[in-house]
């Protein structure tokens, strides 16, 4: 990833990160806000319930008063109290009840046995002790209490009355359903009021006029908890619905202590997320905008610095490129006079160092590279002429001390010096081959067939001695031709061959190898012998470096200089013990090439 | 001053002679008048032999109409009607009615062959044959000991079916306006063969109720009406003549099962829950309170005045063995609530059933109690969705005998039952017929309940039987000429 990018990329989630903080925050407050509102509804709606609660506690309180001040109903008193047929009396609560809008009305007698009941006419004879078995005085106030009917338990807002006689009271126990409470109050838009009721036995439900938009299977953990705690309890409910928004509520559940302190019902107070969650929602949509706007926008301005910044280290990234590619002459243009003028400054400077040293090197290894070809030479000569000085010392010597023998010592001294000198040529020679290595004639030239004879001219001597050496021709038959002088090829084939068998005095297995790998023809000659070292490895192409006691070191060198020249490559891998092999890649003849190649295609019989 | 004590003798014995001549005017039957009379239930065909979801009313009215062959007084005595003699054989199993002379209301005369194309109609396999013009023969498979009293139901009217679908009696008043289930009107029959009737007319006014026409203050002198025990209270203390009947109608609650009446494929409840429920429901709190006391706590299915052993039956309260038979049915099978279908239309039906539900309650028992329109008739029964109806059935007959095996056909239990019943000569026979069907408990007794009714003072002679029939040969208005 280039330096751009990564500045364009740092300063993109820079300015994404500062806007999302933004948002959130944003959010975060308008979070707070709408918690706060919600809370602040919520009271108000409770305060209105408990309002309503108490007015129509007050307004049964005074119905179940009224029937039981009301003369007719003291005059049932007195008449049952002195022992007049409570069957006349069966439908009595019904009427009374009617009258005053009661839902719920039973008369007791003394003994708790129901006289009479509005709302379950036939439970006449049946006794009712919840409050006589209760210790202390009856309540005065309206309480909460379930109350049994045909149809189950419903929950109801009681109040209890003695009618009192000569002797012991009767009682009047009447109330109105609490549908009636959450009838009347008016919640604010999205805010739905229920009660849950929750009966001593049996199962509970919900009341109001909002109950369908609350799930009791849903709400349910939220009433447990109340009635476990026995103290409010809030909670973010998803009611189920398609859409998220539309669906979550948070839930207030208070609970509505009854009779005898038993939590007889649960309000809930649910507040619609919908609102909320739509404008949180938005804030994170304009938020995005924001974002990828401020994102677009960043990217532009920061593109430009970043293009203006960067180009100086760009253009310094290259040299250094450069530089590493060996080309030293370049030099970095920079007008700043920043940090990064005065890196390319240094830079520049670096390079003009890295020249004067290089330039020195060269001038110390041109010595040094002289220096070796005299040793070389002087070395190289120096063998023969030692010879040619004993032999022409013994001629000397023989003229003068035995001239009679002086022919037949001049006849061998002759053969001797004439020996010498054409080993002196010899040597000569290949310096001068060295020197003159001659510019590649490329043409089509089949490797296959190269190694072939090349393996057959060194036959004779993979048998000398009594040592065996085992060709292993493992050619690619189907490998395209190679663009080449078959003359130099044919030396570089030579010489590894040699090298090979040099490599292997006590016999062993002399493997060649052709493949293609890419657009190269590959051609390996691997030995068997004892292997070379690192240090031998990496020395093994210098002019005149030999591990051989005779030898010019050259043949490598040419090897080498061959393959160059040939836009070729040249390595050696080698393992101790295992042996060494010699790897010459070749790039493969072209079709462009074709029209000529032709004519010059190597030919093992005739060309060489 | 002799004189003047003379004068003002002479005007007071006037005086008191006008008043004695103006009471005996008062008490002496009339004829002319109108009549009027207010039926809770709505009737939808006056014709006896259809069934009807109100058979009791039907018949209030189309016994002005139709008449049988005989008659029953109030003491359950046999009276000649259409017949005017009858012999059976010495095994009585076949009988013969000797007709009187009478006419049908379209002018046709009565003849054997018209009885006999009614009674032949008969569930008992009964074979009616006209033995000449005014001779009926019975010729029954088994003994039938009261079959004068049997054939004293409104079940066994002679009707005549006329070519345009209308119907003819032979009674003492003639059909003149019959709009179904709203009202009906009949006139006098002046060809009657027991001589013209003293009112001119008697109407009736289906599904009214007592009290809403008092508030309208709709009622003529002339008026009566029927009266639910639940509105019993209001009137005590007035001044109305109320007339009840001896306890006679039977509240019973019958479990229907497919082969008797219910609906097919309805599991029936099971034996131990239906005797759970029997032992659970508390009689005298259903006839002392919700019947006002006009009604006995019923262990058997005839009241115990008519029989007099129907206290052999138990029928007392038992709520721990309820329980015990409530939790043995449960070892064995699923309780499942049991859904109670009474009359939509009566209000005592639906506070006994809801009291039956909570007495169900206390033994663990679910009742389901729900109000029907349909559910007198055997047909209506079989269509609805109910494992049990509370029925209140008017007792048929005062004789024991004949009532039983009209209860036995009306909550369609097996006609052996029924041929039993008529053939029980003795007391003993008729306990065991009737044990036989309260044994499996399809059948609960729950009360015997009066019948009343609302006599205004302008409606005199007007007979009520001991079972609740009305009988008015011999009634009479005030008001008319």
């Amino acid at each position: 990833m280039s330096l751009k990018t990564k500045l364009l990329l740092l300063t993109a989630i820079s300015i994404s990160a500062s806007v999302g903080a933004v948002a959130f925050l944003i959010e975060d407050r308008a979070h707070e806000a709408f918690r706060t509102v919600e809370h602040e509804r919520t009271a108000g709606l409770v305060s209105q319930f408990r309002r309503e609660f108490d007015h129509e506690g007050d307004d049964v309180i005074h119905s179940v008063e009224t029937i039981a001040n009301s003369e007719s109903m003291l005059r049932a008193a007195i008449e049952l109290s002195n022992g007049a047929d409570v069957a006349r009396f069966v439908n009595e609560a019904q009427s009374y009840a009617a009258a005053q809008r009661l839902d719920f009305l039973d008369l007791v007698a003394p003994d708790s046995t129901i006289i009479s009941s509005a709302h379950w006419p036939a439970r006449f004879g049946y006794k009712q002790r919840w409050f006589l078995d209760r210790p202390g005085p009856l309540p005065q106030q309206a309480f909460l209490k379930h109350v049994e009917t045909p149809t189950g338990s419903e929950l109801a807002l009681l109040c209890l009355r003695p009618v009192p006689t000569q002797g012991a009271s009767y009682y009047l126990v009447g109330g109105r359903k609490l549908d009636a409470v959450l009838q009347a109050l008016s919640p604010p838009q999205g805010l739905r009021v229920a009660v849950y009721s929750a009966p001593e036995q049996g199962q509970g439900g919900l009341l109001g006029p909002a109950r369908e938009g609350l799930d009791l299977n849903r709400v349910m953990p939220l009433v447990q908890k109340t009635l476990d705690q026995r103290s409010e309890v809030s909670m973010t409910i998803d009611m189920g619905g398609k859409l998220l928004e539309e669906d979550q509520q948070i839930v207030h559940a208070i609970p509505l202590k009854g009779y005898g302190d038993r939590v007889s019902a649960v309000l809930l107070v649910g507040n619609s997320l919908q609102q909320e969650l739509t404008l949180e929602k938005r804030i994170r949509n304009i938020s995005l905008v924001i974002a990828a706007v401020g994102v677009i926008i960043g990217v532009i301005v920061s593109g430009v610095m970043t293009a203006r910044l960067s180009r100086p280290i760009r253009e310094l990234a290259e040299a250094a490129t450069e530089v590493g590619q060996g080309n030293w002459n370049v030099r970095v243009e920079s007008g700043a006079k920043d940090e990064i003028g005065r890196l390319a400054s240094a830079f520049n400077q670096m390079t003009g160092e890295l020249i004067t040293q290089r330039e020195r090197l060269v001038q110390s290894e041109r010595v040094a590279a002289w220096r070796e070809l005299a040793r070389r030479l002087a070395h190289e000569l120096k063998n023969p002429l030692f010879p040619l000085q004993i032999t022409v010392e013994n001629l000397v010597r023989a003229r003068e001390n035995t001239p009679e023998q002086f022919d037949e010592v001049f006849r061998e001294s002759a053969a001797t010096l004439l020996a010498e000198i054409t080993n002196l040529k010899t040597i000569i020679g290949r310096f001068s081959d060295f020197s003159k290595m001659p510019a590649p004639q490329l043409q089509r030239v089949d490797l296959n067939e190269m190694v072939r004879s090349v393996v057959q001219l060194f036959q004779g001597q993979l048998k000398r001695d009594g040592t065996k050496i085992e060709p292993d021709l493992q050619l690619d038959a189907q490998l395209p031709p190679v663009s080449g002088d078959p003359t130099l090829l044919r030396r570089v084939m030579e010489n590894l061959v040699l090298n090979a068998i040099d490599a292997m005095p006590n016999g062993g297995r002399l493997t060649l190898r052709t493949r293609t790998e890419g657009k190269a023809a590959i051609f390996e000659i691997g030995d068997t012998g004892k292997g070379l070292t690192r240090e031998e490895c990496d020395r093994l192409f210098t002019p005149y470096y030999t591990t051989k006691q005779h030898g010019t070191g050259l043949g490598l060198a040419i090897v080498q200089s061959v393959v160059s020249d040939h836009h070729g490559r040249v390595s050696v891998s080698s393992k101790q013990g295992q042996g060494t092999t010699f790897s010459v890649e070749l790039p493969l003849f072209s079709s462009s090439e074709d029209s000529s190649g032709e004519r010059n295609e190597f030919r093992v019989g005739a060309g060489s | 001053m002799k004189r003047s004590r003379l004068q003002s003798v002479a005007a007071s014995s006037l005086l008191l002679l006008g008043l004695c001549a103006a009471a005996e005017a008062g008490s002496r039957p009339r004829y002319g008048g109108t009549a009027r009379v207010l039926l809770h239930d709505r009737v939808n065909s006056l014709d006896p032999a259809t069934e009807d979801d109100h058979p009791a009313s039907r018949d209030r009215m189309a016994a002005l109409v139709f008449e049988t062959l005989t008659s029953v007084d109030r003491q359950g005595r046999v009276h000649p009607r259409l017949a005017s003699a009858w012999t059976p054989d010495a095994a009585r199993r076949v009988w013969r009615f000797y007709l009187r002379l009478a006419t049908f209301h379209d002018g046709s005369q009565l003849t054997a062959a018209d009885a006999a194309s009614v009674l032949s109609k008969n569930q008992y396999g009964w074979k009616v044959t006209a033995g000449d013009r005014q001779t009926v023969v019975i010729e029954a498979p088994a003994p039938v000991v009261h079959m004068p009293e049997m054939l004293a139901q409104p079940r066994f009217a002679v009707v005549k079916h006329l070519p345009d679908n209308a119907i003819a009696g032979t009674g003492p008043y003639k059909l003149r306006e019959w709009q179904p289930a709203e009202r009906a009107a009949f006139t006098a029959n002046e060809d009657y063969w027991g001589g013209r009737p003293y009112p001119d007319a008697i109407e009736f006014q289906m599904g009214a109720t007592l009290r809403d026409e008092l508030l309208q203050r709709q009622l003529s002198p002339a008026s009566a009406a029927e009266l639910g025990l639940d509105q019993m209270r209001a009137l005590d203390t007035s001044n109305q003549s109320i007339a009840l009947s001896s306890a006679s109608d039977l509240m019973v609650l019958l479990f229907l099962q497919p082969e008797s009446g219910g609906k097919p494929g309805r599991k029936p409840v099971d034996p131990r829950v239906r005797e759970a429920l029997s032992k659970a429901i508390n009689r005298a709190a259903i006839s002392n309170v919700i019947l006002q006391k006009h009604g006995l706590a019923a262990s058997g299915l005839l009241p115990q005045w008519l029989t007099g052993y129907e206290f052999l039956f138990p029928g007392g309260t038992n709520l721990d063995r309820a329980r015990e038979l409530r939790a043995e049915a449960a070892g064995l099978i699923i309780i499942s609530p049991i859904a109670l279908a009474y009359d939509f239309s009566d209000p005592v039906a639906k506070l006994a059933a809801e009291r039956i539900a909570v007495d169900a309650r206390e033994a663990g028992l679910t009742v389901q109690p729900y109000g029907e329109s349909h559910i007198n008739s055997r047909n209506a029964r079989a269509s609805i969705n109910a494992d049990a109806v509370l029925l209140r059935i008017p007792l048929a007959s005062l004789e024991p005998s004949v009532a039983l095996a009209s209860l036995a056909e009306d909550l369609g239990l097996s006609l052996d039952l029924s041929v039993a019943a008529l053939g029980a000569a003795r007391p003993e026979d008729l306990f065991e017929v009737e044990s036989k069907a309260l044994a499996d408990f399809r059948v609960v007794p729950v009360s015997h309940s009066s019948q009343a009714l609302w006599l205004n003072n302008g409606v005199h002679n007007w007979v009520q039987l001991p079972n609740g029939v009305w009988d008015l040969d011999q009634l009479w208005v005030e008001g008319a000429r």
